[in-house]
């Protein structure tokens, strides 16, 4: 099956060690290296336990009751985080919130997720949605496509995820039930972290310096 | 000093051990075990076992499947737009990665952290063709800086204080920072992100393979990892064959025991899952995705029953943590960008017992390793077996002990177990020691036993045993 003969050498040399023949059948994963999945709490709890944990990273968590809420929560954090220039995920949730036409209305310059990586590196701020959510550390799924670009949280100072609680998930075996045939996702869980010098934690070594996950419900 | 000097003399390193780095190391390794410690507190012990047990059985499974595991994954990959290059040793990998570069004539490459190119010596490779290198984790990054290598796995550069990394971004950089974690931290983002932005190439390594879709997954704090496989429009990862795992549902387990042992996190801050190049022609990311798998002496590994649970390593870290030893010399005594307990592992594994086979003596076999190991390697076990390799000799590999010391041992059991040539030795020995003998010591003896004496008298033969306890009983 292995395109190259350096692929048929190395096969060859793992079946000798293993004393194995060619083409023989997987026995299945055994069952004691599985383990049980987490059973979810009550979604309240659930959200709860999320924004502690997240908490506890350096992530910074809100709740916003509507659009409104969400008007007023952008504005302060434009305020904050001195913000000029933004870009945002594509996706139809976020189209609809309008998100990147609210930070305009605050004079911030939008530029498009999917302009050249140099343009995205200038933005301050970067927003996308959250694939999924796990409680139990923290982390939010982020998935790629066309219309959720991996750079927007990833070379923004700032990333800002907006969270619904459609997005929960028990715990990493239901959210990679999903994901797996991604193609792309990857699991954020608190701003970017080094202590590589004298153990001393530091935020933002590469990735952004500040997270924000707000859950927005809407009535 | 990424390129391992050969063969590595492990007791002439260890008298090179600078005074300052035992305490350096145990104040790291002491924050670690701390955090681990109270992670597997929280989660109970019970179910920490349980879990260790289930890693454990997942990776035997996969390396034991191992064959079958690697076709599924290149399939796998390829279905999934990437390429997937076989790499027999070190050399071949260095070619594959080289030509690839030369391809897309690439001038500058960012590498994440992989200590599979820390093993082929990639670095040096690619520099000796003039194309530049960038180590982008910070601790590798301050190390490349030095011209060194890790001294730790996890955290490479865990041993140098923030004024020698100021002084050293003053003089490598140009950079006048202040000697403070946070400000040196902001240079080297300023820094790398121009790197990240003109890179023609970004290097990785993989925590694991996913068989089932061909996944490469990495773990990472920084998001230095991320950049260098989304900035650049060329991605390669390097990823030992051993890393294999059979399907997402195995990998739950294996991340709640990796970050948890490394760093004492419950998980990373970024874990990322890349099959393949971006799927859609609108998707941003590299355009080109390749897999280098690399055997370098992984299969000969799995040959030995004995030895072969050496490939369920993680690379977690926390065997090193844990060891008397590297506590008190810390990663570069062992002359290997693996070091500790599982780095000896490899190392004389991987390079033979003639270039490494002083390793698996620098033990006190304590076994702290083996309670602390997330996915339970034996590894007390397999250094026994390795030192009975370095000693005798086995399928694998010639003993490398000296022929002088192995003919004088099998000598020695021979008389000892014959009265009468034990008993024509002992006279011979007190006729033969009467010239040299000053009271009851042997002050100096002749090449090679001068070796003892230089360093302390030998005390003198006295009697053979048997007539010695006579005398003793009769005087009681």
């Amino acid at each position: 099956m292995s395109t190259n003969s350096a692929g048929e050498d190395i096969l060859a040399k793992v079946r000798t060690s293993l004393k194995r023949g060619p083409g023989q059948p997987v026995a299945p994963v055994p069952s004691t290296a599985r383990v049980k999945p987490r059973v979810a709490g009550a979604p309240d709890a659930e959200i709860e336990l999320l924004f502690t944990e997240i908490g506890k990273l350096n992530g910074v968590t809100r709740r916003l009751g509507g659009r409104d809420d969400l008007k007023t929560a952008l504005a302060e954090l434009v305020k904050v985080e001195a913000v000029q220039k933004a870009t945002c995920w594509a996706t139809p949730d976020l189209m609809t919130l309008d998100v990147a036409g609210t930070l305009k209305a605050l004079g911030v310059e939008i530029v498009s997720p999917t302009a050249g990586k140099h343009q995205v590196a200038e933005c301050e701020l970067g927003v996308t949605g959250v694939d999924a959510a796990l409680p139990e550390t923290g982390t939010l799924l982020l998935r790629s496509s066309p219309e959720r670009p991996r750079v927007v949280s990833l070379l923004p100072r700032v990333h800002l995820a907006i969270l619904r609680r459609t997005a929960l998930r028990a715990d990493l075996h239901q959210a990679f039930g999903e994901a797996k045939d991604a193609g792309y996702c990857v699991l954020v869980t608190g701003p970017s972290r080094t202590s590589d010098i004298e153990l001393t934690l530091t935020l933002g070594v590469h990735g952004p310096k500040a997270l924000y996950v707000w859950l927005l419900d809407e009535s | 000093m990424s390129q391992a000097t050969l063969p590595i003399d492990f007791r002439t390193n260890a008298q090179h051990v600078p005074p300052k780095m035992p305490a350096s190391v145990q104040k790291a390794t002491a924050k670690f075990l701390g955090n681990r410690a109270a992670l597997v507190e929280a989660l109970g012990n019970e179910l920490w076992q349980t879990l260790r047990q289930a890693a454990h059985d997942v990776r035997l499974h996969a390396i034991t499947n191992l064959d079958q595991y690697l076709e599924q994954a290149e399939r796998a990959v390829t279905k999934a737009g990437g390429h997937v290059h076989w790499a027999r040793d070190a050399a071949e990998a260095n070619r594959i990665v080289l030509e690839m570069a030369r391809h897309h004539q690439v001038r500058k490459v960012v590498k994440s952290k992989s200590m599979a190119t820390e093993e082929i010596g990639l670095n040096h490779a690619l520099e000796a063709e003039g194309i530049q290198v960038i180590e982008t984790d910070l601790g590798e990054y301050i190390v490349q800086l030095l011209g060194m290598g890790p001294a730790h796995i996890v955290v490479p550069a865990f041993h140098l204080s923030k004024e020698e990394i100021a002084a050293l971004f003053r003089e490598k950089l140009g950079v006048d920072a202040p000697a403070e974690a946070e400000k040196l931290t902001q240079v080297a983002r300023m820094k790398l992100r121009q790197e990240f932005l003109t890179a023609g190439l970004g290097i990785s390594g993989g925590n694991f393979l996913i068989a089932e879709t061909g996944t490469i997954v990495t773990v990472t704090n920084e998001g230095n990892g991320r950049m260098c496989t989304t900035v650049p429009p060329v991605h390669v990862a390097i990823v030992g064959i051993d890393k294999i795992v059979p399907d997402w549902e195995s990998l739950t387990v294996l991340l709640k025991v990796l970050a948890r042992s490394a760093t004492g996190q419950k998980i990373t801050c970024y874990t990322q899952f890349i099959s393949g190049p971006p799927r859609a022609d609108a998707e941003t990311g590299p355009k080109e995705s390749h897999l280098v798998l690399l055997d370098n002496g992984r299969s000969r590994i799995l040959q030995t029953p004995e030895t072969r649970e050496t490939l369920l390593c993680i690379r977690c870290g926390a065997c090193l943590n844990i060891c008397p030893v590297f506590n008190n010399v810390g990663g570069y005594t062992y002359g290997y960008p693996i070091s500790g307990p599982t780095g000896v592992l490899f190392a004389s594994q991987i390079l033979g017992v003639k270039a490494a086979g002083g390793l698996p003596f620098a033990s006190t076999l304590c076994g702290a390793c083996n309670d602390i190991c997330p996915v339970k390697i034996p590894i007390t076990e397999i250094l026994l077996h390795l030192r009975h390799r370095v000693a005798e000799g086995d399928e694998q590999e010639k003993a490398a002990a000296p022929s002088l010391m192995r003919t004088g041992a099998q000598v020695g059991s021979v008389a000892l177990r014959t009265p009468w040539l034990y008993r024509l030795g002992s006279s011979l020995l007190k006729w033969a020691q009467a010239p040299l003998k000053r009271d009851d010591w042997l002050a100096k003896l002749p090449p090679p036993l001068s070796r003892w004496t230089m360093a302390r008298p030998l005390p003198a033969f006295a009697a053979d045993f048997r007539s010695w306890w006579r005398t003793r009983s009769h005087k009681r």
